[in-house]
């Protein structure tokens, strides 16, 4: 027993030295604004990108600005980067919030103590200073509607996918898909289901749309919002030999979805790009530091490509930039 | 088999569960008893059937895992990493071997530090998971690979059969990747059923200070349950990719709690010592094909965390029933039970 201790005592000393050595190396950088981005998963391709975009911010402005996240779409583990990083001496925070109304009470407490939060895809978020969102999510989801319906010929069944159903911004692209289809394509129906949840996995989006097409044969449009809902539904669409008879449309990305696309399974995916999104959080964020909330409002340019001419309506900014990408300029889009 | 004596098999009971599922399922919907929705339930099952193997045989022997989802990613991403910076376009053996012993290496590891600290294989297994995944996430930078070597890629497109339904026309296929489910399965009944080494694994989770005086080497039998543990999630990892067709490393995060979740609901006693590899696939089957029939049985989107919930309970809840039923038989009945030794495995805990 004696000797059990010892040696977990020593594995300890270990560790202890480690962290010593990292905090003292962390401690020599000059006085500038620490700004901390923290995304949904840190391994993401998606947020890989994003973090391209603070990187260039952090080289362009000097600003000691990083990116951080979880190791994956958990909620409670997000909550915890938050908290750590609040309690750290920093000036502002950028965050994409897995589960906003569950972030509410960090994000309070770091206002309390005067950092700035910016947030990104949580418009219903309320302690934040602003949320700056790509393009309004009613347009987007409406975009996608369009895309969708063309893909279908404007008619048939369709059903919408989401990563989660507390994901704000995925839930209002389909309110917003749905009442699209409602208004403009009287022939396109939804199905009882309405929305599936696929935990933003490939794997259970490909299960998901296996099991629709078995209880609905005819399913004739997916529509995703998480970028493994499209590429899965895909995959499920040319493995069961539908491809022209069923169609995928949705939010993705080149690296996800480019072997879908390919083969014609997937139709065509939207998204913006994250890395221009995570710039534009972090250029709002030094703006409020600096004292310049003012100036944020309609028509300023936030010199941030798909920025240039944003939106506010109070606390909640939009710009312009979203893209489609398809078989013929995926190339161009390589995130 | 006696019909009392099946009653007091906790098997029997996740068996009759699985049947009322079936028939709702059947009822609600007429879709489960088609040949390409069995295909498809036998799909789903390779990866959680698999891992629920090895996790079985690791707490039958008296240990706990909640590594093996990161070693799982952490071996299969850096085996596909290594053969695209080979540009690797042998066999894909070589692939499941990198990933299967990237596995073992850190399973081994797991079993060293189980074996020389005595700490709770829980605490031990947080940690070195913890390790894996950050590794993978900080050090490899890990991120979703869509375009995979060709090998793997080649093999993610090979299937068994492929059935057709004839009245909807909707067709599966059961990939090949399935008879790795079927020799897993085999090999874990043969090692626990008919070796030394297996009669072992559950004397050291009865108890392992008897099973140390019986003799029995209990270094080298947690080195193999966690090695192998091991060993199997990095195999699995590599079959993940082949299935999806991509490299998800974060696909299997929080895996973990679903796999123990089937493991104790086929009637593994966590406790240790009590485990069979029918129980346990009847437990995966079982959450399988909950989780995925919840679109067929009609239960919206809103409801699906709930139901799952409700299956694991009533499932787990129903072997705990047993479990407890067996003990307070055992006091009463002690001299009968003596007498009739049977199932090596005994529901006492006593162990072999």
């Amino acid at each position: 027993m004696k000797i059990r201790g010892y040696r977990v005592f020593f594995l300890f000393l270990i560790v202890l030295a480690c962290m010593t050595a990292a905090a003292c190396a962390a401690e020599a950088a000059e006085k500038v604004y620490k700004i901390a981005t923290v995304v949904k998963e840190s391994s993401d391709p998606w947020f890989i990108r994003m973090e391209e975009g603070v990187r260039r911010f952090a080289a362009d402005t000097g600003h000691e600005a990083y990116q951080k996240g979880p190791g994956s779409t958990d909620s409670a583990q997000q909550i915890q980067v938050l908290e750590e990083l609040a309690a750290q001496d920093i000036d502002a925070l950028c965050v994409v919030p897995i589960d906003p109304s569950a972030c509410e009470p960090v994000l309070k407490k770091a206002m309390d103590k005067g950092i700035v939060v910016i947030t990104h895809e949580a418009t219903s978020q309320q302690n934040m200073d602003f949320n700056i969102e790509a393009f309004d999510n009613v347009g987007y989801g409406a975009y996608m509607m369009d895309e969708l319906a063309k893909a279908m010929g404007e008619s048939g069944r369709f059903v919408t996918m989401v990563s989660y159903l507390t994901n704000a911004s995925h839930m209002e692209w389909a309110a917003s898909a749905i009442s699209r289809a409602q208004e403009k394509y009287p022939n396109i129906e939804l199905i009882a289901e309405e929305r599936v949840e696929t935990q933003d996995n490939l794997e259970v989006a490909y299960e998901r749309a296996k099991e629709l097409l078995k209880k609905y044969p005819d399913l004739k449009g997916f529509l995703g919002t998480s970028s493994n809902d499209a590429p899965g539904a895909g995959k499920a669409i040319g493995e069961l030999g539908l491809i022209g008879r069923s169609f995928s449309v949705g939010t993705s990305v080149t690296s996800v979805a480019a072997p879908y696309l390919d083969d014609g399974s997937t139709t065509a995916v939207t998204c913006w790009d994250p890395a221009e999104a995570g710039y534009a959080m972090n250029v709002l964020a030094v703006m409020v530091l600096d004292g310049r909330r003012d100036e944020i409002k309609s028509g300023l340019n936030l010199g941030v490509t798909g920025f240039e001419n944003i939106n506010a309506d109070g606390k909640l900014i939009n710009g312009q930039g979203w893209i489609v990408i398809t078989k013929d300029n995926m190339a161009e889009y390589d995130f | 088999m006696i019909p009392g004596r099946l009653l007091k098999r906790n098997e029997f009971y996740v068996f009759a569960t699985i049947a009322v599922f079936v028939a709702v399922i059947e009822f609600q919907s007429g879709q489960f008893f088609t040949n390409n929705n069995i295909a498809d339930i036998a799909r789903s099952m390779i990866v959680p059937g698999m891992l629920a193997m090895g996790l079985m045989m690791e707490i039958i022997a008296g240990g706990i895992d909640v590594s093996f989802p990161s070693i799982a990613m952490l071996s299969m991403y850096s085996s596909i990493l290594i053969m695209r910076s080979m540009n690797y376009t042998g066999s894909a053996v070589f692939g499941f071997a990198v990933s299967a012993g990237i596995g073992l290496c850190l399973g081994i590891i797991n079993g060293i530090l189980v074996h020389w600290l005595k700490l709770p294989a829980f605490i031990i297994t947080l940690g070195t998971g913890s390790i894996c995944r950050g590794f993978t996430q900080a050090v490899l930078r890990s991120r979703n690979i869509s375009i995979l070597p060709p090998p793997v890629a080649a093999l993610g497109k090979k299937y068994l059969f492929t059935v057709t339904n004839a009245e909807s026309g909707l067709s599966s296929s059961l990939p090949v990747v399935f008879i790795f489910l079927i020799a897993v399965v085999i090999g874990t009944a043969f090692i626990l059923r008919y070796t030394i080494l297996g009669r072992g694994i559950y004397a050291l989770g009865g108890d392992s200070v008897a099973a140390a005086r019986a003799g029995f080497n209990i270094l080298g039998t947690e080195l193999f349950v966690y090695g192998f543990m091991g060993a199997l999630s990095g195999f699995v990892g590599l079959t993940r990719t082949v299935l999806t067709g991509s490299c998800q490393p974060a696909s299997f995060i929080g895996y973990e709690m679903t796999i123990i979740a089937a493991v104790v609901l086929g009637g593994t006693r966590i406790s240790g010592g009590t485990g069979t590899v029918t129980g346990t696939l009847l437990g995966t089957l079982l959450l399988t094909m909950v989780s995925n029939s919840l679109i067929l049985l009609g239960i919206p989107t809103y409801w699906s965390k709930f139901t799952v919930g409700v299956m694991i309970v009533i499932g787990t809840g129903m072997s705990a029933w047993q479990a407890l039923k067996g003990k307070t038989k055992l006091t009463s009945v002690v001299a009968e039970r003596d007498v009739n030794t049977g199932e090596g495995a005994g529901r006492c805990g006593n162990g072999s």
